[in-house]
């Protein structure tokens, strides 16, 4: 049997972020920040062009946890995720769901050549965008997983988690990468673990009965 | 049983289907984690009960145990080189089980896979994985087929296909809706609808997820709408896992309560999901008795769907706008993207159009020196994910519109089939088989008639032709025609005519181009927009035209008001009230600013495009470039960065300042240095990097980008610098200051080792760090000399490192 049998992959993820959140991001707050009503729609036009440079893709896989102590979980493709927190996050977990997204590389190569060459502040713009939108991508997915598992009587922990945070060391994403054939989404990774292109996101949760 | 049976029988009566098969196969004895189908045929008497029960309990057709019968699933466990010889014996055993009052359905369910344009399995992989199912399945003698529990209207279309183009047998689709009426990929049920049972499903309808209440609610939502008799198989209520195993929470009376109400509402075809059982089973056929089905009862609306959205063209509804823009004729940047295989321009013109107020899009691709077939059906595929609204395929080539049609998760709309051969022969019957709504042009092979007469005559004879291939009225829409009134001023009112004669006699729905109406004329817009309310008035349901033009939007909007399409006028209350909280507020303000003012309040307002304009006017003045530096570019910067600390500017507004402050600094810098020549440049440098093993850059780059707006100059040495590197630019610059970026955790220990080799070596640089994961402390723990938060923190930090 192919070991990525079971991966789900999706090629065009219509996920579309929070605009709220792509202003905080930039750090617009709410109360203080002052935009006039051209900034604003020339704002709105420039994460609408943003948008439309993502091209947002994910995949995900389930897996059953073969063994938990307090220090670490294994699941039963033989990855072990070391980490006291997320093994309390799975506490009530029977499977975990492992998934990643990305938004491609044509927004990640522009927010370079604006930043660098052209228009820096549409390069943040594009910057904040991309990231949201990738974890928009996420949060998508997640809904989609809770839909799908929600006839069975589960759905997913209400947080995830990802390598890099906490106590579970960013050099986990090199196992998730791998488990998740994240090569197929035109992802690769770098000896220090990080993923190229650089908007794209990793992420871990449980799998648990509804309440 | 043949289609006609099928039919016949559901005429008279409710088709009874079975209840679950799973959670039985598990209360008899199946254990966890085998394959439920291998299991069965181990232990075929455990089946042959189950189903013997449904059909004693009052079921009139009982599913094939094949759930997991597709080629992926059985690979799971192995089995996949087995997929006929497992669905050929499943069907058996359901055969004998059903014995002869009983029909035997094949049941084909998804994958678990995800088919492209929104998974990644090409739409062919799916039609063959399931035609290999069907295949065993007919050798097994099923009566019929149950395309069940699907999540993806397009896997839904590929088993649809795969049954089609295997036998005749009836062909029921039943999709899977959460509680929010949607399907997991975001179909509502109305288009569902009108996807499946234009591509032949003779029934349709819904199954599992929610219970009975919910299930109602879209029975209620397609009934009026289908052609084909509808199924319901709910579960028994809501799922919970208990002890590790699945349960609902609903009893068979109340299950059985539901009855009539489904009945009442429109369903033809009743039985049980998940959680149901023989006993649930034995209520419906009590609550059935004495109640009859009811038909389908279809309105009479064209209607075109994408996989989230229909959109119904009628003389009551609003004129429909196909959006003309996706088309490269005329486009050389279009051109270019589809050259390159690129689409952003695509996605462009898709969101704006539907924003502007497109209904549907149309989609041509056609331009020399691209493959055609390819590049549409790579625009299909992206649009049917980017955008809800349906599309208009648009091309003269019947292959290319096949290739379209066949993977498009929708109920397309065809541009256009004419009475020429080609298209009668081969492009009506392509269109028929994906059951396409189309775009009747009434021309043939001899050319566009004159008159509107010949013209009506034209749309009998395609008409005559497409009806024989299953068609009405309500499938097709017919081009008027619009020829130029500058070379023959009578071709409008004959335009106008067939508008007129399709509404009030033959009953089809019509369509106009606009442009071509005014070609020659000066002010072409005015002929255009009279032309068009012209055309609404004659009865027009549809125009393709450029939905950015606001005098034609706002003329369809007014008469769809006047023609009462509109109801209440709300729309048109909505688009002009929008509208006009948009228009800024005329200002009344008198432009008294002098030269320097307006240098300042451009730097304020990070106006790069006019400080060149207002720099030059200020030194015409005779104001000493020092003067606009010192007394205006300097203090309306540090105005800037204190709105920017006071959060009233937010990152783009700071960056898109300093910008400015750049271009002026630009302009000035050559003339400051003839002022003060000889002085020795004392700008402040800084070495600035992001660390080993990082490649997260773009916090550094602002930095840098500040730093040298500030007049700091800057060695950017970029991302995955090692600390010999950057030790050997700061020594080679002899920079006071050297910059540090990390943005993970693993690579912020490098900065440590940055620090330690500066010192090592002797150097003289303050060191200053910054990214997500450091801060204050972590510079001090280090031996840094500073942190800073942000970008305009960091031009803080340097001059104050700096000594400025």
């Amino acid at each position: 049997m192919d070991k990525y049998t079971g991966l789900k992959f999706f090629e065009h993820i219509p996920a579309v972020p929070d605009n709220g959140m792509i202003l905080t991001r930039l750090g617009y707050r709410k109360t203080t920040t002052v935009l006039d009503d051209d900034y604003r729609k020339s704002l709105m036009e420039n994460i609408n062009k943003g948008l439309m440079l993502c091209n947002t893709k994910g995949v995900f896989g389930t897996f059953k946890i073969a063994k938990r102590d307090e220090e670490s979980v294994e699941l039963d493709n033989g990855v072990v995720l070391k980490s006291r927190s997320l093994s309390k996050l799975l506490s009530s977990s029977m499977d975990v769901v492992l998934m990643a997204s990305t938004v491609g590389k044509e927004i990640v190569d522009r927010i370079v050549d604006e930043v660098n060459n052209k228009d820096a502040a549409f390069g943040v713009i594009l910057d904040a965008v991309a990231s949201e939108t990738a974890d928009a991508a996420l949060d998508w997915m997640v809904d989609f997983i809770n839909k799908m598992i929600r006839r069975e009587g589960k759905k997913l922990t209400k947080m995830r988690y990802s390598p890099g945070y906490g106590d579970l060391p960013l050099s986990n994403q090199k196992l998730i990468f791998d488990v998740l054939n994240l090569e197929r989404l035109g992802i690769s990774i770098t000896e220090r673990f990080m993923l190229v292109p650089e908007k794209s996101v990793i992420a871990i949760a449980g799998v648990e009965g509804v309440d | 049983m043949n289609r006609k049976d099928f039919f016949d029988f559901l005429k008279k009566n409710i088709l009874v289907l079975d209840g679950a098969t799973g959670t039985e196969l598990q209360k008899r004895g199946m254990p966890n984690g085998v394959c439920p189908e291998m299991w069965v045929i181990e232990n075929p008497d455990v089946i042959v009960d189950i189903q013997k029960d449904y059909i004693n309990a009052g079921s009139n057709a009982v599913y094939t145990c094949t759930f997991g019968g597709n080629r992926i699933k059985l690979s799971e466990f192995g089995l996949g080189d087995k997929v006929i010889e497992i669905n050929r014996k499943l069907a058996q055993l359901s055969r004998k089980a059903a014995g002869e009052k009983g029909f035997v359905a094949g049941d084909l369910a998804p994958t678990g896979r995800f088919v492209r344009p929104f998974g990644d399995m090409p739409f062919e992989e799916a039609v063959d994985i399931y035609k290999e199912q069907v295949k065993g399945l007919l050798e097994g003698g099923v009566d019929f087929f149950v395309i069940e529990t699907m999540m993806d209207i397009q896997e839904a279309r590929a088993a649809l296909l795969a049954v089609k183009e295997s036998c005749d047998l009836p062909v029921c689709v039943s999709m899977t809706f959460d509680e929010n009426g949607r399907t997991l990929t975001g179909t509502d049920p109305v288009s569902a609808l009108i996807i499946l049972q234009n591509l032949g499903a003779d029934a349709v309808g819904c199954n599992c997820s929610t219970g009975p209440q919910d299930m109602i609610k879209i029975i209620r939502a397609m009934k009026p709408y289908a052609k084909v008799p509808l199924l319901a198989k709910p579960n028994a209520g809501l799922p919970r896992l208990i002890d590790g195993k699945t349960r609902f929470d609903m009893e068979p009376y109340e299950f059985g309560s539901y009855v009539k109400e489904f009945v009442e509402t429109g369903v033809n075809l009743l039985g049980g999901c998940c959680g149901t059982s023989p006993l649930y089973i034995e209520q419906i056929r009590k609550n059935i008795e004495g109640l009859s089905p009811i038909p389908p009862q279809p309105k009479e609306i064209c209607a075109v769907a994408s996989a989230r959205k229909t959109v119904f063209v009628d003389a009551n509804e609003p004129v429909v706008v196909v959006g003309e823009r996706i088309n490269p004729s005329g486009k050389k940047n279009l051109q270019e993207e589809l050259r390159q295989g690129m689409t952003s321009l695509v996605r462009q013109f898709a969101i704006e159009q539907v924003e502007k107020g497109a209904n549907i899009l149309d989609v041509n691709v056609g331009m020399p020196g691209i493959d055609e077939k390819e590049t549409m059906v790579k625009v299909v595929e992206l649009l049917s994910s980017i955008s809800d609204a349906p599309l208009c395929l648009d091309s003269s080539s019947p292959e290319v519109i096949e290739a379209a049609l066949r993977i498009y998760p929708g109920r397309a709309l065809i541009n256009s089939i004419s009475a020429e051969k080609v298209k009668i022969e081969k492009l009506l019957p392509i269109a028929a088989k994906y059951g396409a709504a189309f775009i009747l042009l009434p021309l043939s092979d001899a050319g566009v008639p004159k008159s509107a007469e010949e013209r009506c005559q034209i749309v009998e004879e395609v008409f005559n032709e497409a009806s024989k291939q299953g068609y009405t009225k309500k499938d097709i829409i017919v081009d008027g025609l619009v020829m130029t009134v500058s070379a023959e001023q009578e071709a409008a009112l004959e335009t106008l005519k067939v508008i007129e004669w399709c509404t009030k006699s033959f009953g089809c729905g019509t369509i106009v181009g606009l442009s071509n109406v005014s070609f020659g004329m000066p002010e072409r817009a005015w002929i255009n927009s009279a032309f068009l309310a012209m055309a609404i008035g004659y009865g027009l349901t549809m125009a393709i035209l450029n939905p950015s033009s606001e005098t034609l939007m706002s003329i369809k909007m007014a008469s769809d008001v006047l023609k009462a399409k509109d109801k209440n006028s709300k729309k048109y209350i909505e688009h002009f009230a929008a509208l006009k909280s948009d228009k800024p507020a005329a200002s009344e303000k008198k432009d008294t600013a002098s030269p320097v003012e307006k240098v300042y309040e451009a730097v304020v307002k990070g106006d790069r495009e006019n400080i060149r304009k207002f720099i030059d006017n200020a030194l015409k003045d005779g104001i000493e470039p020092s003067v606009i530096v010192d007394k205006h570019l300097i203090p309306a910067i540090t105005y800037v960065g204190d709105l920017y600390d006071k959060k009233e500017y937010f990152l783009p507004q700071l960056i898109q300042s300093a910008e400015t402050m750049k271009e002026a600094f630009g302009i000035l810098e050559p003339l400051l240095k003839k002022e003060s020549e000889g002085e020795k440049d004392n700008k402040v440098r800084v070495v600035l990097a992001t660390v080993k093993g990082d490649i997260h850059d773009i916090g550094k780059n602002i930095v840098g980008l500040m730093l040298r707006n500030y007049g700091f100059e800057v060695y950017d040495l970029g991302k995955d610098v090692s600390a010999e590197e950057i030790v050997k630019k700061a020594k080679e610059t002899n920079a006071p200051i050297i910059g540090l970026s990390a943005l993970m955790t693993t690579t912020m220990l490098e900065m440590r080792d940055v620090v330690n080799l500066v010192r090592k070596e002797g150097l003289d640089a303050k060191i200053m760090i910054g990214g997500a994961v450091v801060n204050a402390d972590y510079a001090k723990e280090i031996g840094a000399d500073g942190y800073s938060e942000d970008a305009y923190a960091a031009v803080k930090l340097a001059s104050k490192l700096a000594g400025i």
